[in-house]
């Protein structure tokens, strides 16, 4: 042995003193490059779990889990995406992809644990020490996977639109509609916020196909009336619309409206084929208004016999009487209800229930009733003077203009109220021909109108002046002419919550002359025609009745529904209302023969 | 009324007569669903009664220094009658109107009687009057007033 092989062990040790050629933490010191697409970040309290994550990932690394504090929220699935990071590749279509905009990754990528269930986590609700990273990949602002801007709708200009009663929106062209259900990313939101629950991504998907006979079938599965509701639905559907929250949400009305536009009313029998058999029993609707009509159509697919009576000498109720033909053409309105009237419904019209007939005989000679009357009586404001001949209801104006009678408004009226009865009651009066000054109690944000109206009616040209609460009416100068007093109002938060309050300031109260008043505050039920004992039977509430599950009262066989029915009183509603006592009669009839599916 | 006890007597006596009115319009109410609010009304006079005896016996105090909001409702409503057929927003107009009444008796007795335990005792009743106005204007404005 030399003396080499005896000292190399220690020239191996001398390597012990220098400087290692490896780091000890070589990971802490190398954080993820600024935009590194490392861990999810999701600001879950901005998510409105629409789930388009979930769709759009290529390697199914996203499910939506419920999350409890999300859960009832309007216009919030209630779920909120969880990863799987044994099958995230990092590719960030999530984040591209986002409504919201919550969703963007951290440029975190180191994560150790030996259990491998940790790496299933819902981003912004599991603590992540990564959570409020700054770094990381974000979608720019201006970048988008679809266009943020709805489609144009044709209109006719504010000054054409005064000029007559022609409908104002013209509705979209064949590649206008494919454009904008291009914008649909199918997340489903709008279904469940529909009182129909209408089936919106697949009509909409019909118009990109271009198979219009699909679209129509499956908007009659839960909607009889969508010529109607394509043009003047309250669209809950598109308020939740989640590409609403950093762009237009999809116009679905007029999506809708675009099916059914495209296809012959002569075709409808061909395309919807409803069989209508014959169960054996009978069923009796008071009131021919989208609810009893809903109603009617969907019992005669169940085989029904159905008789409607209306006091009226037309259907529609609300919809024909109350909501002006610029927004609602007859002839499209007629579309819906002729269908409907077509599969065998026996129409009573000018039979007023209580007058014509009682309701303790319909009881008597019918299997089931639906009773769907909605509110006909305006509400009076109770001030002083109200009863001056020139104090004028809206809606007795709304029902004189659609039955082509002149309401004798003058050329210039005060309109009271912020519904869409004073918006339309406004309307009608430019296209009258009169100046239009609309008083409202409160702010323009609280008018409950639906908002496209209250701007349509400014363009117009109607004046709305906000917080002005009316205290008197007297007699003007000119009998012809009335005097309305009104002050000004602040608003004041109520201690006990909810929304502001306006209180009248009697240090600013002014007066002016008017050739009528509109009043338009509001409108309530008729139930005279139900007898006292009737009533106290009927569970009725405010004004209103309180049905149960399947729209049934405490008499077994009467069913309610529609404004006279719901908190909302809409088409929408009342529709849904009508298909659903429906399905609530067939089961009472049929109790046992009646299986789950669909009426 | 020269006590306290006396002037206490008398406001449940009123509160009495009150939930008694609204039972009595109750039962012969006509309207549908009228029977129930009417028989709520009678019920909301009761609790106040309930109040006033609790202010009695010493078990709750009359906050004459709390602010109540006014929304002025009813100072410019017609008066209604209160008839079998009455509707819930002429109810509601009565049972404003009512305690409105009742506010402004408290509050003129108040500006009568020298600064004393019993003015504070009126201007304590006054204001529970205005909170039960307060009550029934703020459902006016919330059910009759809801498009206007």
């Amino acid at each position: 042995m030399n003396l080499k092989d005896l000292l190399s062990p220690f020239y191996v040790w001398q390597r012990a003193f220098e400087k290692p050629y490896t780091s000890l933490h070589p990971i802490e010191e190398r954080p993820g490059a600024a935009s590194y697409r490392g861990f999810h970040i999701n600001v879950a309290d901005n998510c409105v779990g629409c789930g388009c994550c979930h769709t759009i990932c290529q390697n199914e690394a996203i499910d939506m889990v419920p999350v409890e504090k999300y859960s009832g929220n309007k216009g919030d699935s209630g779920l909120r995406p969880r990863f799987d990071y044994g099958r995230c590749c990092w590719c960030a279509l999530c984040v591209d992809m986002c409504t919201a905009g919550s969703l963007r990754m951290s440029n975190e990528y180191i994560w150790t644990s030996r259990e491998p269930a940790d790496f299933f986590f819902v981003a912004g609700v599991d603590e992540k020490h990564w959570q409020n990273n700054e770094l990381g990949y974000r979608r720019e602002e201006t970048y988008h996977l679809y266009p943020p801007k709805r489609i144009e709708m044709q209109m006719l200009s504010p000054e054409e639109s005064v000029t007559s009663f022609d409908e104002v929106v013209k509705g979209y062209s064949k590649e206008e509609a494919i454009k904008e259900a291009d914008r649909c990313i199918e997340c489903g939101m709008c279904v469940a916020t529909c009182p129909a629950h209408m089936d919106v991504p697949d009509y909409i998907r019909s118009i990109r196909d271009g198979d219009y006979e699909k679209g129509l079938q499956l908007m009659y599965r839960t909607n009889p009336f969508p010529a109607t509701c394509g043009r003047i639905c309250t669209r809950n559907c598109e308020s939740v619309c989640p590409i609403g929250i950093q762009g237009d949400p999809i116009a679905i009305r007029w999506l809708k409206r675009h099916i059914v536009d495209q296809v012959d009313a002569k075709d409808y029998k061909r395309i919807l084929n409803d069989q209508v058999g014959n169960s054996g029993h009978s069923v009796a609707i008071i009131g021919a208004g989208p609810g009893g009509l809903s109603a009617a159509y969907y019992l005669r697919k169940q085989g029904h016999a159905v008789t409607v009576f209306e006091a009226q000498k037309a259907a529609g109720g609300m919809l024909r009487y109350g909501v002006p033909s610029y927004r609602l053409p007859d002839a499209d309105l007629d579309k819906d209800i002729e269908y409907i009237v077509s599969l065998g419904v026996d129409m009573n019209y000018n039979t007023q229930v209580g007058k014509d007939i009682s309701f303790e005989m319909l009881l008597q000679d019918y299997d089931a009733v639906f009773l769907s009357t909605g509110l006909s009586v305006p509400s009076n404001m109770r001030i002083h003077g109200e009863d001056h001949p020139r104090v004028l209801s809206g809606l007795q104006i709304l029902a004189d203009v659609a039955s082509g009678r002149d309401p004798g408004i003058g050329s210039k009226v005060a309109v009271i109220g912020g519904g869409n009865v004073a918006m339309d009651a406004a309307r009608v009066s430019r296209r009258l021909g009169s100046d239009v000054t609309i008083l409202y109690r409160r702010r323009i944000a609280d008018m409950p109108a639906d908002i496209e109206e209250i701007h349509e009616s400014q363009e117009e040209g109607c004046a709305i002046i906000p917080q002005a609460i009316p205290v008197e009416i007297v007699n003007a100068d000119d009998s012809n002419q009335v005097t309305i007093k009104w002050g000004e109002a602040e608003m004041v938060q109520d201690p006990k919550g909810g929304r502001p309050r306006p209180v009248l300031q009697e240090d600013r109260m002014h007066e002016e002359t008017y050739d009528c008043i509109i009043s338009a505050i509001g409108q309530g039920s008729n139930l005279d025609f139900l007898t006292k004992e009737i009533q106290e039977q009927l569970a009725i509430e405010w004004g209103k009745f309180t049905p149960g599950e399947y729209q049934h009262t405490p008499i077994q066989k009467v069913f309610v529904g529609g404004d006279v029915a719901n908190r909302t009183a809409d088409a929408i509603s009342a529709i849904e209302d009508g298909h659903h006592a429906a399905r609530g009669i067939s089961r009472f009839l049929n109790p046992d023969a009646y299986t789950n599916s669909d009426t | 009324m020269n006590t306290v006890d006396e002037v206490l007597d008398y406001a449940i006596d009123q509160e009495q007569q009150a939930a008694d009115f609204y039972a009595n319009l109750a039962e012969r109410a006509e309207k549908a669903g009228m029977k129930k609010i009417l028989l709520d009304f009678a019920e909301e006079e009761k609790r106040h009664k309930e109040r006033l005896l609790a202010v009695k016996t010493g078990e709750h105090e009359l906050t004459p220094e709390q602010e109540v909001l006014d929304l002025k409702i009813s100072d410019y409503l017609v008066e209604v009658d209160e008839s079998p057929d009455i509707s819930y927003q002429d109810a509601l107009i009565v049972a404003m109107k009512r305690e409105r009444a009742a506010y402004e008796l408290y509050s003129d007795m108040a500006e009568k009687v020298p600064e004393s335990n019993l003015k504070q005792v009126f201007v304590g009743l006054a204001k529970e009057e205005a909170k039960h106005k307060l009550f029934f204007e703020s459902e006016y404005d919330e059910r009759v007033l809801m498009d206007n």
